[in-house]
């Protein structure tokens, strides 16, 4: 059918065409090619690019091509009123996301872009989606918010905006300069990836400069060596955009859809567990030397399946997600390579916080023990540490889903608690190596017999001590389930998260640290 | 080239000195070993460098958050 004057039907669809295209084609070239080249000198996607990179080719349905600046007089030079959105499928799952377009008017908030928001979220929420934000974002828009009747019209007409319930998965990333709510929804994920380069922080070096009356420079106002090692916000620093965009993929792959479903269920890599013959190798003999526990925490979990969640923070504690025979577990181990394994406040509330994620989204909870305790002293008190050690005690109590713990050396005090000892886990097992009690044999001489090292009859007390320690006794009241040899850990695991699995709810747990805060 | 300094994650004294001034150090390689609350801990060097100046020596007794050595990348 051509479109003639004789054919007034054809012709009325080509003008409809010819109009949409246009639209079509101006909202897709976004802020302008001058822009778009700028960045892709500098190495860094645009925000289609970023899209594609998200969701399944072809799958990407967008919501929102055609909205504008709600001001009249930038609604032309305003497309899809820089922050795209939309649905689309990643790795087969239907999903949702908002990428800020940051060369229209620097992604910055606006009332449009605030309903895309809203709606993509609802929508994700209500229909159990995981949700996806790609930030990069100036803050709120000039001059639309200034003046009381700009904040009347834009800000808090949503009360539900900054409201977390994890009721579906929410992944981020920091991708460039990023302030105001672009940074909210970032530490507000359940994942958080930082490009190197991006900064994240409540408004802009320039604003800050300003405030305090002096040079602030932007990596130390929000860079990426300060969320990876001080606050502890970022969860994964990578290099490049792809990095980013392909962790937030794979941190989606351990996770359900919603929290009311069980984590998917992958295939089991060629070679996963070839190394347990030799596991007790990475454990070493001497009782003073320290390890790598991600070491273990390799041989035992499926083939690469170990996805260190915030590996620069609050090292001494190692949080990540795997898989134990094709099943996502959540792994909370000490490591005595950093302060001995001796757990402090950052560690505290990293682990609480994994202990959170895990639960809200039915992952299954595997414990690794060597710690000789709390880091003690003047410097915890101050940290606040009785207050970290009991909101992670408080939140392992409040885990519905299966949680096992195996203590792999030492297990002391409160921490033997906190790390699952006792009925704080489901099953409590030890490798014959474990040592248990309230305090390292050494100090408990100390304190018992008032002996030090070197001193005559220091060692036959510590023997006796050490004696007392053994795995063989807690079990022998079994106060512990299993003793488990190293090599036959693995197999264990896999068997003992079978038993635990949640068959009432079809691995569905309770949820009830669903609103507990995102940081701390 | 930027100076990063290595801190002490605890409290304790310098067992051994592992690395010498001017050493090529990669990412995670030992700098020296501390000893506190009766262990061998390693004080690595997270993202590699040269090593430009250590601050401490065997025996000295060091305070969580001291400086120990000078590394640039």
């Amino acid at each position: 059918m051509s479109a003639t004057p004789e054919n007034p039907a054809a012709q009325r669809q080509a003008q409809l065409d010819a109009d949409f295209e246009q639209r079509q084609a101006h909202a897709m070239a976004m802020g302008g090619s001058r822009k778009l080249d700028r960045r892709r000198e500098q190495g860094v996607l645009n925000a289609r690019e970023r899209i594609d990179r998200l969701f399944d080719a072809g799958s990407f349905i967008e919501s929102g091509l055609f909205a504008t600046s709600a001001v009249p007089a930038d609604s032309a030079n305003t497309p899809t009123d820089g922050k795209l959105a939309g649905f689309g499928r990643i790795q087969g799952r239907e999903s949702a996301a908002v990428a800020n377009d940051f060369t229209v008017m620097g992604a910055s908030s606006g009332a449009t872009n605030g309903r895309k928001i809203g709606h993509i979220k609802r929508v994700a929420t209500q229909r159990g989606l995981p949700l996806v934000f790609l930030g990069e974002s100036s803050g709120a828009r000039m001059p639309d918010h200034m003046g009381s009747r700009g904040m009347g019209l834009l800000l808090g007409n949503d009360g539900a905006q900054y409201q977390r319930l994890r009721e579906i998965p929410w992944a981020s990333a920091t991708l460039g300069l990023s302030y105001g709510s672009s940074s909210w929804y970032s530490v507000m994920s359940d994942f958080h990836v930082m490009r190197k380069g991006a900064v994240l922080a409540v408004s802009s070096s320039l604003l800050a400069s300003m405030a305090v009356k002096e040079d602030v420079d932007p990596q130390e106002l929000g860079g990426w060596k300060l969320h990876a090692e001080v606050t502890g916000f970022a969860d994964m620093v990578v290099d490049t955009d792809e990095e980013a965009i392909d962790a937030i993929k794979r941190f989606l792959s351990y996770l359900p859809g919603h929290h009311q479903e069980a984590p998917p269920v992958a295939s089991v890599p060629a070679g996963s567990g070839q190394g347990m013959a030799d596991i007790l190798k990475l454990l070493p003999a001497s009782r003073s030397q320290v390890y790598d526990v991600r070491q273990i925490i390799r041989t035992l979990v499926d083939t690469d399946s170990f996805f260190e969640l915030k590996a620069r923070f609050g090292r001494v504690g190692v949080t990540g997600l795997a898989r134990l025979g094709g099943r996502t577990v959540g792994i909370v181990a000490n490591n005595p390579l950093y302060k001995g394994g001796a757990l402090d406040t950052d560690a505290c509330e990293k682990i609480t916080s994994f202990l959170v994620l895990c639960d809200s989204f039915n992952i299954p909870i595997v414990m690794l023990v060597d710690t000789p305790g709390f880091v003690i002293g003047t410097e915890a008190e101050r940290r606040r540490a009785p207050g970290k050690i009991m909101n992670f005690m408080n939140a392992l109590s409040l885990v519905t889903v299966p949680k096992l713990s195996l203590v792999l050396r030492k297990s002391y005090g409160q921490a033997y608690l906190n790390m699952g000892g006792g009925r704080n886990s489901d099953e409590f097992a030890g490798w014959p190596t474990a040592e248990i009690s309230f305090m390292d044999p050494q100090f408990a001489v100390k304190v018992v017999h008032g002996l030090s090292p070197g001193e005559p009859g220091f060692e036959s007390a510590q023997a006796e001590m050490d004696k007392a320690s053994s795995v063989w006794d807690i079990a022998s009241v079994y106060a512990m389930q299993s003793v488990v040899r190293p090599q036959d850990s693995r197999d264990y695991l896999i068997r003992m998260l079978e038993v635990h699995e949640l068959r009432l709810t079809r691995g569905v747990g309770k949820h009830l640290m669903q609103a507990w805060p995102t940081s701390y | 080239m930027a100076a990063t300094k290595l801190l002490s994650e605890v409290t304790g004294s310098v067992w051994e000195i592992t690395a010498q001034v001017g050493q090529k150090l990669a990412p995670g390689d030992t700098v020296m070993v501390l000893e506190s609350m009766k262990m061998e801990i390693p004080v690595l060097c997270e993202d590699g460098g040269t090593l430009t100046e250590i601050l401490v020596a065997k025996g000295d007794s060091v305070a969580e958050g001291q400086p120990l050595a000078v590394v640039a990348s």
